[in-house]
């Protein structure tokens, strides 16, 4: 079973960017060998290529790109570890708790009534910081759920179920904040 | 022990040859080339020793299929006299449909049948904005090749960052008209980074405020050992130095009661404006005399209070993408270590002072902002052709608007964002709504909007040759990208048959190949013979680069990544193209080069992915080390 799972392939984004599978990610590890890679690789250093070599340098070039964005973000990186055991994200709905969905439509409704509020970017201030802190409590329990998943011999249908719901639910407070952000926008642009 | 190089017989070694390049910053007032002398960039200055050529065209006739033109400061000196035949700041034309560029121009557009691009009506004919500028390079080109003493075997011309496809297709077409090979373009404030970041060799967080004549960017960089990243960009490409004279002109026109300037008086009064522009960067009024129709003379004092009231909108204007770039680049004023002014409208003070107040720090005004950016292009020029003077560069660019196709309703659906490291590929799957659908129309536009009547369309293309299916059945995978000029191209596969289907993209606003082919004829008013000798040459020199970069790659890895057969068919194929490429046969040698390609396609891919594999492990050696 294990040897099925995609996390073995020696093109998965981790390998391509000479790092270890896993959802902690070493921030300037990372960052160093994107550089490194890319001075080898980038189209500038092809300019006098054939043009098979060209060609190919802009498309690893932008394979290159894409696996930095995706480990780059914490988000982006666990969609991209499920799609590893082929799970894809948002075909199921019902795994997340109704306690949850309740909290969502709350935040939600705050923040549509921030314009009619006395300050309203101090009150934007305060659902952002909120919507914060809950990703970065998903993030610190998802470290531990993919090492389980990912020291594991077999593959955990249990864990992998819990982690999606986790993923899932990041995705929903990440959009929450892009719309924090996008409300901020406006206030200021109204200012 | 280093292995001698010993090169076949009857052909030449190249030595170590010093090859010509020159940046080139295509601005909307001026223009400027430059190069690298002894390891030094420099501005190239013409023969009366100006290093800025106005960005100015006069149209005086043609000759032979030939435009007969002046080019800078005659074309400007001769504006007023003949105003309609002299086309000033045809950057802000380049990539535009007809609607766009009608405000504040005073010439005669007019669009012909069968082609999307509008022309400016003159004295030798309709000219397009592409040709324009194409007159601009060529004298460039002539004052670099007169200055180095050579044919140049590249340059890179700078674009406002936040042009979109269509404006740099357009600049990348003008080059190609004035006979420039192109070898990048490159975003004007990476440009004015490289050159600054270079020369102050400081590591960290850069910003660049760039208000030239009649575009605005703003890029946050981050710089580390060489590598520069551009976090973030914004900006207006309809915005600048332009629109300041613009509304002073509109101050004039209201205060001396001008109802219907002609063209001739319009471009007097906006001389006037610029000067007084000028002006009142260093003195606190400026005197405004002009002539009118009628004889009368017009006087009148622009103080520079009532002047920061007419401009104070347009900076204003500046600082909405400045509060994007911010957000985009997710880092604080704080995280900021110098804001970098470029582009002659910085020289304004109140610019200075709104943008040192939007960023709380003093911006850095100590550097040339007209030649900066011509600089930086020739740095990069340099170190693309090959002659390993900054060899440890690296330019990483974003993609300044986000791509879409349009949806359902009329809506834009993104599949590129803003502010994405190029070169960027994304694919997209499509699937039939009808039995039997053999076609798809796709539409692609830029732009952050929700509409896509709000968003600036790129090109509308059909996918044809899609095998009958059921509804829904058909799975076509349409890929985008983005290459390292910020240029996109599309490619789509039906994926559950394979058929690879045609694309046929029309530019919006662009020339087609057929245009571009025709005035590349006209613009060399060469005869047939001329034109074949002309496709042959440039297949020669296609070929000797073939077997040049084929010649350095084997000696590179040849033994390391073939076996003893490959390597040898490879070099029969390089021996083939060179006896090939010595006969007058250009077909011949283009089927020829494209065979190579297919011999040599197993042994680029090793190489790019061994060169990869080399990165990573000497960093596991450096981590060992440490």
């Amino acid at each position: 079973m294990t040897d099925s799972i995609k996390k073995n392939h020696p093109d998965n984004y981790f390998s391509l960017l000479g790092l270890p599978v896993s959802f902690a990610v070493d921030k300037k590890r990372l960052t160093n060998n994107y550089h490194d890679i890319q001075k080898s690789i980038h189209p500038d250093k092809y300019a006098n290529a054939t043009d098979r070599e060209r060609r190919l340098s802009v498309q690893k070039a932008a394979q290159i790109n894409d696996a930095l964005q995706t480990l780059k973000n914490p988000l982006q990186r666990s969609i991209y570890l499920l799609s590893l055991y082929d799970i894809e994200l948002g075909e199921n709905n019902n795994s997340i708790d109704p306690a949850f969905l309740m909290e969502q439509m709350e935040l939600r409704e705050n923040l549509s009534q921030v314009n009619d509020k006395d300050d309203p970017l101090g009150e934007l201030d305060t659902i952002s910081d909120d919507v914060k802190s809950r990703i970065n409590k998903i993030i610190s329990g998802l470290e531990n759920l993919f090492n389980g998943l990912l020291s594991a011999d077999e593959q955990d249908d249990e864990l992998l179920k819990k982690t999606s719901a986790q993923v899932l639910k990041m995705q929903f407070l990440n959009r929450l904040q892009e719309e924090c952000l996008n409300k901020e926008e406006d206030l200021a642009d109204q200012l | 022990m280093a292995l001698l190089q010993i090169s076949e017989p009857g052909q030449t070694t190249a030595p170590h040859q010093h090859k010509l390049a020159v940046g080139i910053d295509l601005g909307t007032t001026n223009s400027l080339v430059a190069s690298l002398k002894s390891g030094l960039a420099e501005t190239i200055a013409d023969e009366d020793g100006h290093h800025l050529l106005p960005s100015v065209v006069q149209f005086l006739g043609k000759n032979d299929d030939s435009y007969q033109t002046d080019v800078g400061h005659q074309a400007q000196q001769n504006a007023a006299n003949d105003s309609l035949n002299t086309i000033f700041s045809v950057k802000r034309y380049m990539g535009r449909g007809l609607e766009d560029i009608k405000k504040h121009s005073i010439y005669n557009f007019v669009t012909e049948k069968d082609s999307a691009v509008p022309r400016i009506r003159t004295i030798a004919g309709d000219v397009s904005a592409i040709e324009v500028s194409a007159e601009i390079l060529k004298k460039l080109k002539q004052r670099a090749v007169d200055a180095l003493g050579g044919d140049l075997t590249g340059a890179v011309i700078t674009v406002p960052a936040y042009f979109d496809d269509a404006q740099r297709q357009a600049t990348k077409d003008a080059a190609k008209l004035a006979g420039l090979n192109v070898l990048r373009l490159i975003n004007e404030p990476t440009a004015a980074a490289v050159a600054y970041g270079l020369d102050s060799g400081s590591e960290g967080i850069h910003v660049i405020y760039d208000l030239g004549g009649g575009t605005f960017d703003i890029s946050i960089l981050k710089l580390t050992k060489g590598v520069f990243e551009v976090l973030a960009t914004a900006g207006d490409s309809a915005l600048g130095g332009d629109d300041l004279d613009h509304a002073i002109t509109d101050w004039i026109l209201a205060e001396a009661q001008i109802n219907d300037p002609d063209a001739a008086l319009l471009r007097t009064i906006l001389d006037a404006a610029r000067q007084a522009k000028e002006t009142l960067s260093e003195q606190d009024s400026a005197t405004l005399t002009i002539e009118l129709a009628n004889g009368n003379i017009w006087q009148n004092e622009l103080s520079l209070s009532q002047f920061e009231k007419l401009i104070k909108p347009l900076i204003r204007k500046t600082l909405v993408p400045c509060r994007r770039t911010l957000r985009d680049a997710n880092i604080e004023a704080d995280d900021i270590q110098d804001v970098v002014m470029v582009g002659g409208s910085t020289r304004v003070p109140l610019v200075r002072q709104m943008v040192g107040e939007f960023f709380a720090t003093e911006p850095l005004v100590n550097i040339d902002p007209d030649k900066v950016v011509a600089i930086g292009a020739a740095r990069q020029a340099d170190v693309l052709v090959g002659n390993k003077s900054d060899e440890d560069m690296l330019l990483l660019d974003v993609t300044p608007l986000s791509l879409g196709l349009e949806t359902m309703g009329g809506l834009a659906e993104k599949v590129i964002h803003r502010n994405t490291t190029i070169p960027v590929a994304r694919a997209q799957d499509f699937t039939t709504f009808k039995d039997g659908q053999t076609a798809m129309a796709i539409h692609v536009v830029q732009g952050e909007r929700e509409l896509i009547s709000d968003c600036r369309s790129l090109a509308r293309f059909e996918l044809r040759g899609i095998p009958p299916m059921v509804a829904g059945a058909a799975r076509i995978r349409v890929t985008f990208q983005i290459d390292a000029d910020g240029l996109l191209s599309v490619s789509a596969k039906e994926e559950t048959s394979g058929v690879e289907s045609r694309i046929q993209v029309k530019p919006s606003y662009g020339l087609s190949d057929g245009e571009i082919e025709s005035m590349l004829k006209d613009s060399f008013s060469y005869a047939q013979d001329d034109i074949d000798a002309r496709k042959l040459r440039e297949e020669q020199v296609e070929a000797e680069r073939v077997v040049e970069a084929l010649q350095a790659a084997l000696l590179e890895d040849g033994e390391a990544l073939l076996s003893a057969e490959e390597q040898a068919a490879i070099r029969q194929a390089i021996d083939e193209l060179i006896e090939i490429s010595k006969g007058s046969e250009q077909r011949a040698i283009k089927l020829k080069i494209e065979s190579v390609d297919k011999i040599t396609a197993e042994f680029a891919q090793r190489r790019m992915d061994a060169s990869i594999n080399k990165t990573l492990a000497g960093q596991k050696v450096n981590e060992l080390n440490q």
